[in-house]
């Protein structure tokens, strides 16, 4: 009988203990992937695609200039 | 193995930006099929070219309407010969990412992603215009700061704020520039008594269409068809009228940008006053509109750089770091 309540004790101590690791380990990949989309999102990760175009187009720095007003 | 590609699937135009590569197309969104066989026979610019001058056994349409699909097998087919001319092959699929309007249904973003999958993509995911086109702008939407963006396209009309990659107020209207046609087809059609086809309605509003009194105004000669005579006739057209004419497009937009400012939290508000509003797509280069904008909501309102390729270069920069950007997509983050 003894050993029966030391094994049920033990199962849910580890069953506890591994849903304990598992949030932690999510909530530490929420952070990292967080992270990780805000760096990819910062003006210096942006530059090589938006400099492509500015590259391509010279009369990008005057809008005005543009006389076709289709939708896009 | 086939470079990635993020498509900005609007109404008026259709941009392709590919991985490594850039913007590889930039053409109207229109295909011209034989009526009675269905086969494609034109499809971008040369398609676009035929609208309203096509023989009575070719139809050139525009399968999007609002940014939604009103003709799926026709998209697909659009988007699978899209697809083609940049090296797409059904032995090269790649992954897709495709700019739609924010407001579209559910049932309209399957459409989207299935066209897409049946046309040729390994995979295909949606991204919101507004957020495409706040990446594209160059904004700072990695910063804790109110970013707002006004993006104007041929169907629809988006105003987001943004702050932290991740959109905070969203307001979208199914209004955009091809109503402005519209409204001045209908106007021409009621006051003149001439019937005009929806390009001259579109040269109308390149020539003399305002939204807001300009310093260089003209008039503008049109011709069209008598609708009581059925004689080609030709009438002069003032920039007043053609305000008059679009006020009620115009007002809707202005409507939707002032809906999406008392949405924004007080804490980003104050930072527009700042900062000002960015105005991007096609409609926004209606001459006057970001001063009228600009004098309804008492926000400074200043024009992108890139107004016609903010969308898909912001899409461009997400298929570029797809790992790290793609808790972005449509679905994901909900």
């Amino acid at each position: 009988m003894t050993w029966v309540i030391v094994a049920i004790v033990v199962v849910v101590v580890l069953g506890a203990v591994g849903v304990i690791v598992r949030r932690r380990a999510q909530g530490a990949d929420g952070v990292e992937m967080f992270q990780r989309q805000i760096d990819a999102l910062s003006p210096e990760a942006r530059r090589p695609v938006v400099d492509q175009v500015q590259q391509l187009d010279p009369d990008a720095d005057d809008p005005d200039d543009r006389d076709d007003p289709r939708g896009s | 193995m086939a470079r990635d590609l993020a498509i900005d699937l609007g109404t008026a135009n259709t941009l392709v930006y590919m991985k490594g590569r850039g913007i590889v197309l930039n053409e109207p969104s229109v295909i011209a099929l034989n009526r009675q066989t269905g086969e494609v026979l034109a499809t971008g610019r040369e398609a676009w070219q035929m609208i309203g001058r096509t023989p009575g056994y070719i139809v050139a349409v525009r399968p999007l309407r609002g940014g939604a699909i009103t003709d799926f097998e026709i998209t697909e087919r659009m988007i699978r010969l899209l697809l083609q001319r940049v090296g797409v092959s059904r032995f090269t699929r790649p992954k897709v990412v495709i700019c739609v309007p924010s407001a579209i249904t559910e049932v309209e973003r399957r459409a989207v992603t299935d066209a897409a999958r049946r046309a040729g993509a390994a995979d295909a995911n949606l991204i919101e215009q507004p957020m495409a086109a706040a990446i594209g702008a160059d904004l700072p939407i990695d910063e804790p700061v109110g970013n707002m963006v006004i993006d104007i396209g041929g169907g629809t009309s988006e105003t987001a704020v943004i702050s932290l990659g991740g959109i905070v107020a969203l307001e979208a209207v199914r209004v955009g520039s091809f109503d402005i046609d519209a409204a001045i087809q209908n106007y021409v059609r009621r006051e003149h008594g001439i019937a005009i086809g929806e390009r001259t309605a579109e040269e109308i509003k390149v020539a003399i269409g305002s939204a807001d009194p300009t310093v260089d105004e003209n008039q503008a000669e049109v011709r069209g068809r008598d609708l009581m005579t059925g004689l080609p006739k030709t009438v002069v057209l003032s920039p007043e009228e053609i305000r008059f004419a679009i006020e009620d497009v115009v007002s809707s937009i202005i409507a939707s940008v002032i809906r999406c400012l008392a949405k924004a939290p007080p804490e980003l508000s104050q930072d527009f006053l700042v900062r000002g509003m960015y105005l991007v797509g096609g409609g926004g280069l209606l001459r006057g509109l970001a001063q009228r904008i600009e004098r309804e909501t008492s926000v400074p309102v200043r024009m992108s750089n890139v107004p016609l390729e903010a969308v898909v270069l912001g899409a461009g920069h997400v298929i570029e770091h797809y790992e790290a950007l793609k808790g972005m997509f449509m679905g994901v983050r909900r």
